[in-house]
């Protein structure tokens, strides 16, 4: 066993250096690829960030202050469900819910983000109009809902959450469609390297079929050079994806205040090494694929 | 040994490279396939090692019938047919004793088996103090040695030589047979397709004569024509 398992690793590595052109084409296209990739899903989880407050159809949003009473709370709701005619739905967030909020939509602005404890950010209510076009509505609901003890202010969406809304639907569907293409690309590139790799080799792979090594025993040094150009194109990919990610978090941070709209965009705790891992994943993958299709394929000799 | 039943052969509609072949050699018989190209000698060594299936008819080899055999049991088949070739395919960037270990190394030999077998078989062919040569350091007749302590190195049952001495003088060629003539007293089946006429002769062993893909003779020490 001892001796098969290090037959299968010296023939990788010398099979990986033989072809190391190739090999440096498809880590690189494969790091390419898994850069946009991971690319495409920070900036979909930026946008996700900045209209946090503004999804499921929610065209207003109410903001209590900190130091309510249950009270306070309890007429503030009932005024507003009081309004089936015009208001949908109603849900609040309470201070820890609107604290992690603020986590996300200030991430890159940490100066605001220490201002906001459970002591002094507001609690708030989402609503969900009946009609959200009926502007002169929603104008009634807002003051209406003014007039009542220790409301803060009442929020409702601007232009730019529409524009961010259909940027981030356009954006997302080209990201991803590229990211399509561009993983397909790798796969083939990986693919066309074990293929001539095996091409090399084919008096090898002759002999062993006719000596009676097993097609697993053939196949298995060229599927693990396959793998191992993915998920170095992976790491590659999420390595660069990190750099970048800081860079732009350290940019806005030092550059844009927290009123630039910029802020949500950043995305920072664990997501990005949980977006990293997800790229090196997805390279073994894009590697395994390739090369168990092309070991398969072009075994016969 | 190997018997086929009624085997037939075809690359194309036209090209029928075996008709009704049907045989049965006997374990450590030595026999000469005999004929001339495109007779379907090098076909009927290729369906004893299942390198092809036969559009009709029965190949058993060592007892079991291997055109219904599964794919994944092909490999242990061919762990006990030797293939000997007339341009050797030997493995140009590996040494003697590397492309005589290969043969066992693929098939998951122990490092301590490669170790006593190797010595021994480079030995049997003649080529001891010459493991660390090259490929292109040997002469014709020591490479077809390689080719054949490669083939043998594994003790197989059966050795099937396509056309051995091909490439090689007769002097040199005849060394090969003595060779031959050597692993077959051990036990070891061997089938040959050749053209040399003055080796047939000379060995005096079974002949089967084929012409486009029909069996015409089959003769116990017989010569080639």
């Amino acid at each position: 066993m001892l001796s098969r398992i290090s037959y299968v690793f010296r023939e990788m590595w010398a099979s990986l250096s033989r072809n190391l052109t190739l090999t440096v084409a498809a880590v690189v296209t494969a790091a390419v690829s898994l850069f946009l990739s991971g690319l495409t899903l920070l900036i979909q989880k930026g946008f996700d960030n900045q209209l946090a407050q503004w999804t499921g159809g929610v065209e207003m949003i109410v903001y209590v202050s900190n130091d309510a009473t249950p009270e306070n709370l309890q007429l503030i709701q009932q005024t507003l469900e009081g309004q089936p005619t015009l208001i949908e739905k109603v849900t609040y967030c309470d201070v820890q819910c609107s604290v992690d909020t603020a986590k996300r939509l200030f991430a890159g602005d940490p100066t605001t983000l220490e201002k906001l404890t459970t002591e002094t950010i507001p609690s708030y209510f989402k609503i969900v109009p009946v009609n959200k076009d009926d502007q002169v509505m929603l104008a009634q609901v807002a003051t209406s809902v003014r007039s009542l003890p220790k409301i803060q202010r009442v929020a409702t969406p601007e232009k730019v959450i529409a524009t961010l809304s259909t940027l981030k639907g356009v954006l997302g569907m080209w990201t991803v469609v590229m990211s399509v293409a561009l993983l397909f690309a790798s796969v083939l590139l990986i693919w066309n390297a074990i293929r001539t790799a095996m091409f090399a080799r084919r008096r090898e792979i002759e002999v062993m079929k006719l000596v009676g090594a097993t097609n697993w025993f053939i196949r298995l040094p060229f599927m693990l050079e396959g793998l191992l150009q993915g998920l170095a194109g992976g790491l590659l990919g999420g390595g660069l994806l990190m750099v970048v990610n800081n860079s732009w978090t350290s940019t806005v941070r030092e550059k844009f205040t927290s009123d630039s709209g910029l802020t949500g965009f950043v995305v920072t705790g664990s997501t990005p090494i949980w977006v990293m891992l997800a790229m090196v994943g997805l390279g073994g993958l894009v590697g395994a694929i390739g090369s168990a299709t092309a070991a398969s394929r072009f075994l016969d000799v | 040994m190997i018997r086929l039943e009624n085997v037939t052969k075809s690359y194309s509609t036209e090209v029928v490279a075996l008709r009704e072949a049907s045989f049965e050699i006997d374990k450590a018989e030595f026999v000469f396939l005999v004929g001339p190209s495109g007779s379907g000698k090098s076909t009927l060594l290729r369906l004893m090692n299942r390198q092809e299936k036969p559009e009709r008819g029965a190949v058993w080899v060592a007892g079991r019938n291997i055109n219904d055999m599964a794919t994944s049991k092909v490999p242990h088949l061919r762990r006990n047919i030797g293939n000997i070739f007339q341009d050797y395919k030997l493995l140009t960037n590996r040494t003697v004793f590397e492309n005589v270990a290969f043969a066992l190394e693929v098939i998951g030999r122990s490092k301590q088996v490669i170790r006593q077998q190797v010595p021994a078989v480079l030995d049997l062919v003649g080529l001891s103090g010459k493991e660390d040569r090259f490929p292109h350091q040997l002469s014709g007749g020591e490479q077809q040695r390689v080719s054949i302590a490669r083939a043998f190195v594994n003790r197989p049952l059966i050795l099937l030589a396509d056309e051995p001495t091909g490439n090689l003088d007769p002097g040199t060629g005849e060394g090969i047979m003595r060779l031959l003539d050597r692993i077959n007293k051990t036990g070891t089946t061997v089938v040959m397709a050749t053209h040399d006429q003055r080796i047939v002769n000379m060995m005096r062993k079974r002949v089967i004569q084929l012409d486009r893909g029909i069996i015409v003779r089959d003769q116990t020490r017989g010569v080639y024509d």
